[in-house]
Parts: C-alpha cells; sequence; structure tokens
C-alpha cells in the first residue's frame, strides 16, 4: 500500500466520520425545525399542505447550506482546508470569489423557495399589490441567479460543467418521464392532477437528490 | 480509461493541488482523473501531456 492510498483511505474515513458528526448535530435541529413546522398545525395558523412543507424545507435546507459555504468562504485558511486537505495553503482569491458565488446561488434558491409559501401564509388571500411586489422580487432574484449561475458555469473547470450537464440531462429526462406519466395518470382519472407549484418542490428535490449523487459518483466530494 | 497521473505526479514530488493549479483546473479535478472517475477532454489530455513531456498514449492507456 502506497502513502497515497493510505492517505486517501484515512481521509476518506475522516469524511465519513466528520458526516456522521455533522449528521448527529444537525438532527436536532431538523427536528426542531420540524415541530416547529408542526406547530403550525396545532395552532391553526397554517395548514400547510405537502408541497408547501416540502417547499419550505427545502428553502431552508438550501438557505443553510449556502449560508454554510459563504461561512467557510470567510476564512481563506478554512476554505483551503475544505478544497485541499492534504495541503496547507490558503485559497486564492479567485476561489474564494466562486464558492462565495456558490453560496449566493444557493441562499438565493432557498429565498425563492420559500417565499410564495411564507407569503401565501401571511396572507390569506394574498392581496393583489402584495403578491405582485412579492412576483417583481422572486423576477429580480430570479434573474440574478441567473447570471450568477451563468458565471459560476462560465468559470468552472471541464470536471464541474461535466457534472453540470449530466445533472441537467438526468433531470430532464428522469422529471419530464415522471410528468407524462403523472399527467396521464391525472387525465385518465388515475391520479390526483397535479398543480404547477406541487410538482415545483418534486423537481427541486429530485434535482437536488441528482447533483448530489453525480457529485459523488464523478469524485467532486473528495 | 486508465492513467498513470499519479505515478507522474509522484515522481515529481508534486501534490494534486500543484498539478491542479498547472493544469489551470480543480483539485478536485485532478482526483477524479487519478481515481479513473473521469476521462480528461482532448485539449486538457494534450496539456497534460505537454506538462509531463511524454506522449498521450503513454499517459493514459485504452482499456478495451
Amino acid at each position: 500500500m502506497t502513502l497515497v492510498s493510505q492517505f486517501s483511505k484515512a481521509y476518506q474515513s475522516n469524511r465519513l466520520v466528520r458526516g456522521l458528526v455533522y449528521g448527529i448535530a444537525g438532527a436536532p435541529f431538523g427536528y426542531l425545525f420540524g415541530r416547529w413546522l408542526g406547530s403550525f398545525k396545532d395552532f391553526g395558523e397554517w395548514n400547510p399542505t405537502w408541497p408547501d412543507m416540502m417547499a419550505a424545507l427545502l428553502g431552508v435546507f438550501m438557505f443553510g447550506l449556502g449560508l454554510g459555504v459563504l461561512a467557510v468562504c470567510a476564512s481563506r485558511k478554512a476554505l483551503g482546508r475544505q478544497l485541499d486537505p492534504e495541503g496547507r495553503r490558503p485559497a486564492t482569491k479567485a476561489q474564494v470569489f466562486f464558492y462565495a458565488q456558490n453560496g449566493v446561488v444557493l441562499l438565493l434558491a432557498g429565498v425563492m423557495m420559500v417565499a410564495p409559501v411564507a407569503i401565501s401564509t401571511a396572507f390569506d388571500p394574498v392581496p393583489t399589490l402584495v403578491g405582485s411586489a412579492a412576483m417583481i422580487g422572486l423576477i429580480a432574484l430570479f434573474l440574478l441567479q441567473t447570471a450568477m449561475n451563468i458565471s459560476v458555469w462560465m468559470r468552472s473547470d471541464e470536471l464541474l460543467r461535466q457534472a453540470m450537464i449530466e445533472v441537467g440531462a438526468l433531470c430532464f429526462v428522469i422529471l419530464q418521464g415522471a410528468m407524462f406519466l403523472w399527467a396521464a395518470g391525472g387525465k385518465l382519472g388515475l391520479l390526483p392532477v397535479m398543480t404547477l407549484w406541487d410538482a415545483v418542490p418534486v423537481m427541486m428535490g429530485m434535482y437536488l437528490l441528482i447533483a448530489f449523487a453525480v457529485t459523488w459518483r464523478r469524485g467532486l466530494a473528495a | 480509461m486508465k492513467n498513470r497521473l499519479k505515478v507522474l505526479r509522484a515522481e515529481r514530488d508534486w501534490s494534486q493541488a500543484d498539478l491542479a493549479e498547472a493544469l489551470q483546473v480543480s483539485r478536485q479535478t485532478i482526483n477524479a482523473l487519478e481515481t479513473g472517475k473521469y476521462d480528461p477532454s482532448l485539449p486538457l489530455a494534450f496539456k497534460i501531456a505537454r506538462l509531463f513531456g511524454q506522449p498521450i498514449e503513454t499517459i493514459f492507456q485504452d482499456e478495451a
């Protein structure tokens, strides 16, 4: 066994231990957040549908992930350790900017996912003025996030671009197939009809799952 | 596709980060290449060959 393979095994087991520790540490927060969501139902303030619940959970997850990425980016040394555990060099300014931009993209995705649920919960029914203002805000955030996504793509290396292409292709094939089958089932009266909002958290959840799988498979998590 | 990237890198006592910097890719890309999780594009393969001063076919071998 070479030194490199010994390091690789030790590093992988370290990652597993760290993942386990983060999982155990994060579980109480997940539990408390779930209880908090559930409490709305008890008090009759919010009777969430499953798409609202799923959108809120995904939105908070992405927002938290974005904050975590930005927190790591706050220190060049910390980001350097994440990018290259073998080395001791701090991340470059370009790397900090690139990963911070990824963090902001995640953060914006979280905000955009939660906002429609939060606003429709706070105002029932949503006044046209509030709805219009929220929609303008969402469009602005969407455009900003799209511009940042394009910028991330332009500055990514070929492995990351390949992973993005694979995620996009898999999402398209799986989701358009699933949506066609669901829509056909709905048309034939065999399945409940879904609204576009019902489909959004499903698509986002599937996207995240596929992104994690591709990231793992391509060794981007190493 | 198999490759001798890890061996060539070790011979020069370079870290994955050193090689990544020289090739202007991420360290994860070097790791993915070395572990066979990703095959490089032709431009990157040429860049690697130029950096090590060897023909592409001595660095990358088709498994088929």
